[in-house]
């Protein structure tokens, strides 16, 4: 995406929209408590919610259906980060948290270690998913290297150890058809099914640090969409800030994959969104994607549990179903802007 | 004349108050039960119990307990008929067994859910939260394994002589249609596996079919080296492969409801030449009952067939 | 290409073979030693190149003849066949998306594929559809979803739309291959093994209609070489030389299509030999697509001959689906020509 024709919307369209997303989140997440398997009633949610007497449902409302929205809430927002700062660092529209290759390094990394290292306890996952995920980063970052830091090479390097990755999990699945891979499979798929507070507390403080230190490089990646040279004049120390941008990215995709799996298309449809609601400068478009993620995570979770009850529909498949769909309205709407 | 008696009623008073307060604390006091994953406290007499195996209902319906819940993987035809009939259709599902739906599980308010290792590891203190959990090993290993399991959860329900006394039974009826088998049987080999349109998956001497057409006499078609790992249990064979096993018996459990590679392999004079297909010896079972539902009332149904198969060989 | 060269005096010297040469030499005799251990390895322990003289012996050939002619060969050369049909695929949409990380995979028709066997094992209707027909027919229909979306019939179609539009598609069938994986266990392990590639029982009607896909499908690609070579030079010099390039990408794609669909339809979804095959190629013989044709069918075919092979020489008593082996063989490859790529600082 050229930045020369990036969209902007100066005035209140970007306020005013991250207001209303972030109004949205709430009231979508409250909502969810009662939609699901079992369908509960107002006065029952809000018996287990404030520890009143009468009918309640503590584990359904307080255990389970909480401790998920705001899992969902926030891997949601923490991939749609991840996806919009290597979107802006690769200059490439089509880039991800999966086109560099992490979403893979991830997956392999979990994989791995749940087939092969089942002692590990569930709580520590995300320590293996960041590694694999950097160890596919920085692979890709290496490799990159060698020429120039050109983000076309950054994206074809990327997508071949993502395939290679991906391959090593596939192996992977074929070698171990037992049922010891039930959970390592439904991981896979992206789901929130048995996440509760336990998972929320493992990767609560790392995602919300390095949302918080994405949301201040947003700054500084606006001064460097102003070119090389006038960035630096700026004060702007480009290697450094790219790469800790890289890095941060890196490991928000890769700590909230551990823990709720491959949610497709998140990190690459949140950007795409939210530059064409408010705009292309990064210090409004990040918050504005991060909320979109949210919103669409917890969404495709509720309507996951609330579908096909007792079955439930991964939030993955969702998420990937409502990325096909952006997809091929993007293109039949034509709009060459966000593709030039 | 109230003196004689008087010291045997003072006598007998201890004994009596004594009893009268152990029974009193017994009822209210839990027990521990280790299993699997740990140590639970568990209730006396669960009454509303969640299973997520169909062991697990194997074992509930021996000592005729229904439980409120089963993971039936959203098929209650899944639960074969020598459960229902002990147990009843009052149960709900709860989803699939890979991903046992939470928060139906929750809403039965039950007593006690009882959890497979390999499966539900993962979510084992999130059952816990629910209710007490006890966890099994329910899908590997054989036929003794499989007794084994059925004699701890007995315990654990605190129903531990009532399943001695149904596995001593159950073991009666095994040996009285083992020896019905045993004079056929001498020397064959047998192999059982299940196909469907795409794969034929044979499961090994050390998993559990192999094991009880072992206990009956038959001789094993595939090595007995090999470990206990699941790739091991149960091998994809090509035809191959199976032409060079040959066995003598060959027992197939259909599973789905299209075409299955058998009937694309007729045609092969490869497939002929198997001294299983060209002597006749050929059978079909129910892939659910003889793949899936492991426990001993339907261990009980397998040997039925097994000796129907055996009683054609003469 | 021999080349004789002569001294000065004009006797001729040592005849030399040019480097070509030496590379095509090299490469038919990896070839057939990979047809050999193909052939050679398998079940049954007596089985060997003795056995081929069963072909002629009709119903009174020995088991072991039986398998040499009835599985193993028609696996070898099924295996040849996808090697061959997904090796040219892959060649005709880099070169027509000018994209060297093109594959038949962003076409959709996999995931299309996919989806139609998931549906075939979820929905009771649909269970006696054989899964051969199910994967040719939803694997194509995704193809004309992808054409569709990305303009094929108004005539906006670019490589960039193309790529958007297998995206699009190839997430729908994605969905569907992640929801097999949370169903129950026998679906689950069904999809997994699916979604890999397996040849493991084929038979020779799978290997005809293989070959008799690549044979044509070789002459036109090898027709359209010279208007491929061109794409290289970009849209501005190709309409300067007078063709229409949009047309290249169409009938390129198509016929990748179709190749593809082909083998999906027989084996599943088999990566890395679309993707592989042509790079390898190009380090071979530099990037005209009328020798590059000939030297992908020789290097799609080892490939996947020799993963074959290797999934039966394993030492594992269940043979790994040739698509994980096709896997580790091209992944190493993908990897070195991506970082000499890189290297050179040269897409």
């Amino acid at each position: 995406m050229s930045d020369a024709r990036r969209p902007e919307f100066p005035g209140l369209r970007g306020p005013v929209t991250l207001a209303l997303l972030g109004a949205l989140l709430p009231v979508l997440m409250f909502a969810g408590l009662f939609a699901g398997a079992i369908p509960l009633e107002i006065e029952t949610v809000v018996n287990s919610l404030l520890g009143r007497d009468g009918p309640r449902q503590d584990f359904i409302v307080l255990q389970s259906r909480l401790p998920r929205a705001l899992l969902a809430a926030l891997a949601g927002g923490a991939l749609a980060l991840s996806g919009a700062l290597i979107q802006a660092l690769m200059r490439n529209p089509l880039a991800s948290p999966k086109i560099v290759g992490i979403n893979s390094g991830a997956a392999f990394a979990v994989l791995v270690t749940a087939f092969y290292i089942p002692a590990l306890p569930h709580s520590l996952l995300p320590v293996p998913a960041a590694l694999g995920g950097l160890m596919a980063g920085a692979l890709v970052w290496w490799c990159a290297q060698r020429g120039d830091i050109d983000p076309r090479q950054l994206t074809l390097v990327g997508l071949a150890v993502g395939l290679t990755l991906d391959a090593g999990v596939d192996a992977l699945l074929v070698a171990n058809t037992g049922p010891e891979s039930s959970a390592p499979l439904i991981w896979l798929t992206g789901s929130l099914w048995g996440r509760g507070w336990t998972h929320l507390a493992s990767v609560a403080p790392v995602l919300l640090t390095l949302a918080a230190a994405a949301l201040i490089l947003a700054f500084r990646l606006d001064l460097q969409a102003l070119g090389p040279r006038r960035a630096a004049g700026l004060g702007v120390r480009i290697g450094l800030e790219r790469t800790l941008a890289l890095l941060a990215a890196v490991i928000l995709a890769s700590v909230a994959v551990s823990v709720v799996g491959v949610l497709g298309f998140v990190g690459l449809m949140a950007p795409h969104v939210a530059t064409r609601l408010v705009g292309g400068r990064h210090r409004i478009m990040l918050p504005t994607a991060a909320l979109f993620g949210a919103v669409l995570t917890v969404g495709a979770d509720t309507l996951g549990r609330a579908i096909r009850p007792p079955l439930e529909i991964s939030a993955g498949i969702l998420t990937a179903l409502m990325g096909a769909a952006f997809f091929i309205w993007l293109l039949i709407a034509e709009d060459r802007r966000i593709l030039a | 004349m109230s003196p004689p008696l008087e010291p045997q009623a003072d006598f007998m008073k201890f004994p009596t108050v004594f009893l009268a307060l152990a029974l009193a604390a017994g009822a209210a006091q839990a027990r521990d039960v280790t299993h699997e994953l740990g140590t639970t406290d568990v209730p006396d007499s669960p009454e509303r119990i969640v299973v997520l195996e169909f062991s697990f209902i194997d074992a509930l319906a021996a000592l005729n307990l229904a439980p409120v819940g089963i993971a039936d993987d959203d098929q209650r035809d899944r639960v074969q008929p020598v459960w229902s009939e002990r147990i009843g259709d009052d149960w709900t599902s709860v989803g699939t067994r890979k991903t046992p739906n939470l928060e139906i599980i929750a809403s039965l308010q039950p007593d006690l859910i009882i959890a497979d290792k390999s499966r539900h590891a993962a979510v084992y203190e999130t059952l816990g939260q629910i209710a007490p959990t006890v966890v099994y090993d329910s899908l590997t290993g054989d036929y003794e394994d499989m007794l084994a399991v059925a004699d701890e959860i007995g315990t654990a329900l605190g129903r531990a002589e009532e399943m001695d006394a149904f596995q001593a039974g159950h073991g009666a009826r095994m040996d009285a249609l083992r020896a019905d088998v045993s004079e056929q049987t001498q020397g064959d080999d047998a192999q059982f596996g299940v196909i469907n349109a795409n794969g034929l998956w044979l499961h090994s001497p050390k998993s559990y079919v192999g094991s009880l057409l072992a206990s009956f006499g038959f001789a094993p078609a595939m090595p007995l080296t090999g470990s206990d790992s699941y790739g091991e249990l149960y091998q994809k064979t090509t035809l191959e492969q199976l032409s060079a096993l040959d066995p003598g018996l060959l027992i197939l459990g259909k599973s789905g409801d299209g075409r299955t590679l058998d009937q694309d392999w007729n045609a092969d004079s490869l497939w002929q030449q198997i001294d299983a297909v060209e002597r006749g010896r050929l059978f079909n079972v129910s892939s659910d009952l003889w793949s899936r539902a492991r426990g001993m009332l339907t261990a009980e149904e397998i040997a039925a067939d097994i000796r129907d198969i055996a009683a054609t060989l003469k | 290409m021999t080349d004789l060269t002569f001294s000065r005096t004009g006797r001729p010297s040592r005849i030399r073979l040019s480097r070509g040469g030496m590379r095509g030499a090299v490469l038919t005799c990896v070839l057939a030693a990979g047809a050999l251990a193909s052939l050679l390895t398998g079940g049954r322990d007596d089985v060997g190149l003795a056995q081929l003289a069963g072909l002629f012996a009709g119903e009174a050939a020995s088991p072991a003849e039986q398998t040499m002619r009835d599985i193993r060969l028609p696996r070898t050369l099924a295996a040849a066949g996808l090697g061959i049909n997904l090796g040219v695929a892959g060649l005709l949409l880099q070169a027509v998306t000018r994209n060297p990380l093109a594959s038949p995979a962003i076409l959709g028709i996999n995931q299309g594929a996919a989806l139609g066997i998931v549906l075939g094992l979820t929905v009771p209707a649909l269970a006696v559809v054989p899964g051969w027909l199910l994967a040719s027919v939803f694997g194509l229909a995704a193809a004309c979803l992808t054409f569709a979306i990305a303009g094929l019939v108004s005539g906006r179609i670019d490589s960039m739309r193309l790529i958007l539009g297998g995206v699009a598609v190839g997430a729908i069938g994605f969905s569907a291959v992640r929801l097999g994986y949370t169903l129950e266990d026998d679906i689950a392990r069904e999809v997994v093994r699916w979604t890999v590639g397996d040849i493991a029982d084929l038979r020779i009607d799978a290997a005809l209609r293989l070959l008799a896909f690549a044979v044509p499908g070789l002459g036109l690609a090898y027709l359209m070489a010279h208007r491929l070579n061109l794409m290289a030079m970009g849209h501005a010099a190709s309409h300067g030389l007078g063709f229409d390039p949009r047309a290249t990408l169409v009938q390129g794609t198509v016929l990748a299509a179709l190749l593809t669909g082909v083998s999906i339809s027989v084996a599943g979804p088999i990566a890395f030999v679309g993707l592989v095959a042509p790079h390898i190629a190009r380090w071979l013989c530099g990037a005209d697509h009328r020798r590059l044709l000939p030297v992908v069918v020789l290097i799609g075919a080892t490939l996947t001959i020799w993963a074959d092979a290797l999934s039966k020489l394993l030492p594992q008593a269940e043979e790994a689906p040739v698509g994980i082996v096709v896997a580790m063989l091209g992944a190493p490859w993908l990897l070195v020509s991506v970082l000499r790529r890189s290297g050179t600082a040269h897409v």
